[in-house]
């Protein structure tokens, strides 16, 4: 099976700067990947290059096998994306917003925005000025996940989401993945990253420091001298980074 | 007290943010008033010019809707002020908005004013700071006033009073613009309704100044004009700016002592929790984005283009009282009246170039509040998205001088009964056009070198601005007037519509948003 994203050798410098550093990443189709690392480490950068919204200095990426720089609009009808912090338009409600947002992906399933409104409490008359910033969030996230993408890119994607909320959005991940479709999950919440993902990549200032599964990781681990089986996601992060 | 604690610490980052822009809005108030200062010394040289400006200006009912009591026109102190006073009180109204709310309530959308509190500094400081610096500025103007009107052989004391009533109005809209600022949330719509309040001064003095004067006294602007300089000097006419600006002042933070910070006094209403089809289009929504600016300047330039048209045709004995101004006009062409208009077309463009300018830099404002990275992860294409903000800014702007030339047509129609010039007028209006395009092209062009250089097209229409002012008044060499697409269109209604510089501007300003739309698609996202 083709990989829906490989990242290779993956440079970024902004002027002075150098943000990624020989980046690697490759998530298969199908999976969702945990991609972590530090504040700065360069796991937006990555994103964004992905998205095509910035170009890389130096390295490959590639999206379903293309350049997504070069075939930005065709690779975007096959995917969905939610950043971290959500900017709306002021004076559009969020019910505007998200069939907005949709529309430019061809439309929503309506019974299934209509479910995402209801699971997620989103009041969809208020103006996106009024909004919460976990509301803000909400609205991102039901314009992503009514959508029929291939490939979801999550980037802290529930910053600002109520526990409860959060639990929503898990239910959901693992309903898009139930039918098959790939995510890629940055998210500082380890717990959560442990819990849907089964492949991890982890990274530092601009480079790939380990990548696997949750038991590789901790062979890795244990070849470090600690006992693999207790460790959870947070105990090998926080492994990794005091080392 | 300690709600004014950080105070001085605003004011020095205030001054520090704004210390190109606060200078050169300073010193292009005193340019302003130095022009008026040359002009009318170099235009009505003699006691016998003045007369006969009297003679065609006293008591006409539209030059006294546009300009106020034409009493003072017999010396040459008191015509200069007539003429300047609403002009420079506007435009120094116009400065004390846009600075008020720069540092208010365009701070406190951005969410910075909220760090800025909770780190030691007191709730009334961002306000203390803003009103302080605006009224530094306009104080600063009104001694250049003073320096300018003394160097150009005016009495002082009523140089000093004419300043002074100037001063008194930028005060008030100082103030007004702190309140305001306060009861709505946003920092487009908090200037949009300042712009209405001076509007409605204007409005009311004109209605007061053509009737028996009472609602004059209901208008700042009615205020500053009822000082008369260089007539009958009235000191006292001072007190209710003086006092306006207490109470506004007073209110101002009266009502910041205890408002929610982050939000307006007005709270955005619901709205429908799904979208109507012109909003499931890229163009309908951007076009959402830009309808209340769009509105706002076609409203506005039509009433202006319609008030002009009603004067209009009285302007012809004030035009003709002057050798200067009838040989300057003349030079042009035969009719004085079609000079006219094509030089208040001309003006009206450059004003509107800026609308066509924020309309077709709606990206680079959206860029910069960071909401593009969810549009552009759709398929919509970088390229059709900014083409189409760009898209609207030059139809809307075409539609915008058309309508001022149909304002004119109609408002010269209703006054003389004759409608037969509104086409040709209409026609005027649309030949402007290709000059305002070109100036927002080169917008759309430094936009696509970088999101940072966008901003310097302001910079490029003041410059227009000034190169425009001064060649109406003195001599410029004529390389650098040509610099100015304003300087390249015919002046019709006056002279034979030439269609080539229309064409070349044209094609120019295809071929710079071409460019700048291929380098934005080269360059990385903010
Ligand atoms: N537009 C930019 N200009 C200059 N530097 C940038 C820019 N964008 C990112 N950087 C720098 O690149 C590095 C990586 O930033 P990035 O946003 O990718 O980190 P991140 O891993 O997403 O961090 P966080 O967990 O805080 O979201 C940082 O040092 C950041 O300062
Ligand atoms: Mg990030």
């Amino acid at each position: 099976m083709s990989a829906a994203i490989e990242v290779e050798g993956l440079v970024k410098n902004f002027g002075s700067t150098r943000a990624l550093d020989g980046l690697g990443l490759r998530v298969e189709a199908g999976q969702v990947h945990g991609f972590l690392g530090p504040n700065g480490s360069g796991k937006s950068t990555t994103i964004r290059i992905l998205l095509g919204l910035i170009r890389a200095s130096g390295g490959s990426a590639r999206l379903f096998g293309e350049d997504p720089w070069k075939n930005a609009v065709s690779l975007h009808r096959r995917l969905a994306y939610v950043p971290g912090d959500v900017n709306l338009w002021p004076n559009l409600t969020g019910g505007e917003t998200i069939d907005m947002l949709g529309s430019l992906r061809g439309g929503l399933d309506p019974k299934r925005r209509k479910d995402l409104v209801e699971r997620f409490e989103l009041d969809l008359t208020k103006k996106a000025s009024t909004y919460s910033k976990g509301n803000r969030q909400k609205v991102a996230l039901v314009a992503a996940l009514a959508t029929d993408a291939e490939l979801f890119i999550f980037d802290e994607p529930t910053s600002g989401l109520d526990p409860l909320k959060e639990e929503v959005f898990h239910e959901c991940v693992r309903e898009i993945t139930g039918e098959g479709h790939t995510v890629l999950l940055s998210s500082h919440i380890l717990g959560q990253v442990q819990d849907l993902a089964t492949m991890f990549t982890i990274i530092r200032a601009g480079k790939t420091v380990e990548t696997g599964t949750l038991e590789e990781l901790r062979q890795i681990a244990a070849s470090a001298g600690r006992d693999p089986e207790s460790l959870s996601l947070e105990d090998l992060f926080l492994g990794i980074y005091s080392s | 007290m300690a709600d004014f604690a950080g105070t001085v610490d605003a004011i020095r980052f205030a001054l520090k943010r704004d210390r190109l822009i606060l200078p050169i809005c300073v010193a292009g108030l005193i340019g302003w008033m130095a022009i008026y200062v040359v002009s009318y010394n170099d235009l009505y040289g003699t006691q016998a010019e003045l007369n006969a400006l009297y003679k065609s200006v006293a008591g006409n009912p539209a030059l006294v809707a546009m300009s106020g009591p034409t009493g003072g026109l017999r010396s040459l102190g008191g015509a200069l002020s007539w003429d300047s006073t609403p002009t420079l009180s506007i435009i120094g109204g116009v400065f004390a908005m846009f600075s008020v709310i720069r540092h208010t309530r365009a701070e406190e959308e951005d969410g910075r004013t909220e760090l800025l509190l909770t780190s030691g500094s007191g709730r009334l400081a961002p306000l203390a700071a803003a009103v302080t610096i605006t009224s530094f500025a306009l104080a600063l103007a009104s001694i250049g006033y003073v320096v300018a009107l003394s160097i150009g052989g005016f009495e002082f004391g009523p140089s000093i009073l004419l300043s002074l009533s100037l001063l008194g109005f930028g005060l008030v809209i100082t103030g007004t613009t702190a309140i305001v600022a306060q009861v709505t949330g946003k920092a487009r719509t908090a200037r949009g309704l300042v712009g209405i309040v001076i509007g409605v001064a204007w409005l009311l003095r004109a209605i007061g100044d053509t009737g028996d004067g009472t609602l004059s006294w209901f208008s700042p602007l009615g205020w500053a004009q009822q000082t008369r300089p260089f007539w009958e000097n009235r000191w006292w006419a001072l007190l209710p700016p003086l006092a306006a600006t207490g109470i506004t002042f007073g209110l101002a933070f009266w009502q910041l002592a205890r408002r929610d910070i982050g939000s307006g006094l007005i709270q955005p209403r619901p709205g429908p929790p799904a979208a109507s089809p012109s909003l499931l289009h890229p163009l309908g929504f951007s076009l959402r984005l830009q309808r209340g600016t769009i509105i706002g300047w076609s409203s506005m330039l039509f009433l202006y283009g319609f008030a002009i048209g009603v004067m209009g045709n009285n302007i012809e004995d004030i035009l003709k009282s002057s050798t200067a101004f009838t040989e300057a006009f003349a030079s042009a062409s035969g009719d004085l009246v079609d000079s006219y208009f094509a030089s208040i077309l001309t003006v009206i463009a450059i004003m509107a170039a800026g609308f066509t300018i924020s309309s077709a830099l709606r990206p680079h404002s959206e860029e910069s509040r960071n909401r593009v990275a969810m549009l552009l992860a759709a398929p919509l294409g970088k390229v059709r998205w900014v083409a189409g903000h760009v898209l609207i800014a030059y139809v809307a702007s075409a539609m915008v001088m058309a309508l001022t030339g149909l304002g004119l047509g109609l408002g010269l129609g209703i006054a003389t009964g004759d409608f037969g010039e509104t086409g040709t007028l209409l026609g005027s209006g649309f030949a402007q056009v290709p000059a305002m395009w070109l100036t927002g092209s080169i917008a759309v062009l430094l936009f696509g070198i970088s999101s940072r250089l966008s901003s310097l097209a302001w910079a490029i229409l003041a410059a227009f601005v000034v190169i425009w002012t001064v060649a109406s008044f003195g001599e410029l060499p004529q390389w650098i007037v040509d610099l100015s697409p304003f300087s390249h269109v015919p002046a019709v209604p006056a002279v034979s519509l030439e269609v080539k510089p229309l064409l070349v501007m044209t094609l120019l300003a295809a071929a710079f948003t071409a460019a700048g739309l291929a380098l934005w698609c080269r360059r990385d996202l903010l």
